[in-house]
């Protein structure tokens, strides 16, 4: 690794489930202050390249790196991972999570934590297991977003969720909470972020099919997003 | 070590509501137990008394003891419903966090400490509920020998001291009598507890196959563990000493924790899937 270079870099790493290949010698970069969107339909290893990343699943061969380095425990103060279903006991309050957060991480941000616990009108007393589902994504959100990480990786917040909520969580990535922090997001709605990210990456059968800036592919080709998706997956 | 000792009292909080209400059977059944029993055995006395016109002194009723209670269902049901619980939680302590909509595996290895210390976690807050229970027990008893005392009168019961007590072999079983006993059956606990957790870590890490490899784990542990008494027995025809053999199983038993524990901490390091 260069020195000063922050990035999340994932270097021909490949997994098998059984006899499946689900990663096949996938290659990306993830800067920090960047917002990198990984899409791809159902199954292509979107959510296993999340988890590989956080060493929640072990990869066959291939190296991931977070600013240079394998991940250890340590590195769990400076990347955090949303995935798509609450990572706290459903028995658990707002309150009794928040805790349990600053109990152990230094970088858990507890005015940051109530300052999006007002913006999602959430209660502190509310019962995790209560909640709808719209809600329990945003204690999940909160739960990832009020730590003081240099990355955050999100895996599709906005699945299964009502417009409002979704138009909520949106503008999340257009405040302080996103910005200077390194973003990988999977998600199906590109819509609602397409005009936010910095960078796609394009999978399929556990290949990366394409890998492009949209500033970069906005400006010299003049297309969106869902033109180069188009143009990659009807090819 | 603060943060460790956070996460023995997180998981240790997991299970005491269901743990006070194991406390709480243990407490009724005995108690109710212990009158029960003593009442029926004055009720024997009195029906002989008031029946067949006997005095205190006729009455041929063997003396009732703590030992007879000991041996009762009342005594011995809810010290079994307790191990039995404690033993399925074995797993569920594990499973618990993936199961279901449950889902808490991700937040206990995205915590910044090493991993093996939730598996230590787990571990210690088993140990802390059984030494729980057997605490209950030895403050319970000596208040059923006092009730028993209270209810039967002298001429029909024979008393026993809290250290005879100890001595009954299902009592004594639960509380050694000696520290090498105490060392042998804790240590082996631990030991048992380890492997089990170990194993369920090879399931959690290769799913199917990782059944398999549990199983072929546990069976390899005990054949470390139990050699000494195999070879002693089949091979050197009872050549060593009690004392010799203790020492060795020690030993053993220290070799099986330890590639249990150092297996488990591969495997949650590096193989475990959420």
């Amino acid at each position: 690794m260069e020195w000063g270079i922050l990035m999340i870099e994932i270097k021909d790493v490949t997994k098998k489930f059984g006899k499946k290949k689900v990663l096949n010698g996938v290659s990306f970069t993830a800067e920090k202050g960047k917002i990198t969107c990984l899409i791809g339909i159902n199954g292509v290893g979107k959510t296993t390249i999340m988890k590989a990343i956080m060493a929640l699943s072990p990869i066959a061969s291939g190296e991931i790196l977070i600013d240079g380095k394998k991940i250890h425990k340590e590195s769990y103060e400076k990347i955090t991972f949303i995935p798509d279903t609450i990572t706290m006991l459903p028995q658990m309050q707002i309150r009794d999570a928040f805790v349990f957060m600053a109990d152990f991480y230094d970088s858990w941000n507890q005015a940051r934590a109530s300052e999006l616990l007002r913006f999602f009108k959430l209660q502190e007393t509310d019962r995790i297991s209560d909640l709808s589902k719209g809600n329990t994504a945003k204690v999940n959100l909160i739960l990832g977003l009020a730590m003081d990480v240099d990355y955050v990786l999100m895996d599709e917040p906005f699945s299964g969720i009502d417009i409002f909520s979704r138009e909520q969580i949106a503008d999340v990535f257009t405040s302080h909470l996103i910005e200077d922090r390194g973003v990988i997001i999977t998600t199906h709605e590109i819509n609602d972020i397409e005009h936010l990210i910095d960078k796609v990456v394009l999978l399929d059968n556990g290949v990366v099919l394409k890998e492009f800036d949209t500033e970069e592919i906005r400006e010299k080709e003049g297309k969106s997003v869902v033109d180069v998706m188009r143009e990659v997956y009807e090819a | 070590m603060k943060q460790y000792l956070k996460l023995v009292n997180f998981e240790f909080n997991r299970f005491f509501k269901l743990y006070l209400v194991l406390i709480g059977i243990t407490i009724l059944t005995q108690i109710i137990g212990v009158i029960t029993t003593a009442r029926m055995h004055v009720n024997r006395a009195n029906e002989w008394i008031n029946e067949e016109h006997m005095t205190k002194g006729d009455i041929q009723l063997a003396p009732i003891s703590f030992y007879d209670f000991s041996q009762s269902a009342w005594f011995m049901g809810p010290i079994a419903l307790g191990a039995a619980t404690l033993l399925i939680y074995v797993f569920f302590i594990w499973y618990r966090d993936w199961l279901g909509k449950n889902t808490f595996s991700y937040r206990l290895f995205m915590l910044p400490i090493a991993r093996i210390q939730v598996y230590l976690a787990k571990a210690a807050t088993i140990l802390l509920y059984v030494l729980g229970l057997i605490a209950l027990q030895l403050l319970l008893m000596p208040v059923e020998n006092k009730i028993l005392k209270w209810i039967v009168p002298s001429e029909f019961r024979t008393d026993l001291s809290i250290n005879e007590i100890t001595r009954i072999p299902n009592v004594a079983l639960l509380i050694p009598n000696t520290l090498g006993e105490f060392v042998l059956y804790y240590a082996a606990g631990v030991g048992v507890v380890s492997i089990v957790f170990t194993a369920i870590l090879f399931e959690r890490s290769y799913r199917v196959k990782g059944i398999m490899y549990g199983i072929l784990f546990c069976a390899a542990s005990q054949l470390v563990f139990f050699a000494p008494l195999l070879v002693n027995t089949f091979v050197l025809k009872n050549y060593f000493y009690p004392t010799e053999l203790f020492f060795m199983e020690l030993a053993t038993g220290l070799v099986v924790a330890a590639c249990s524990i150092w297996t488990a901490n591969f495997l949650i390091k590096n193989k475990v899937r959420v």
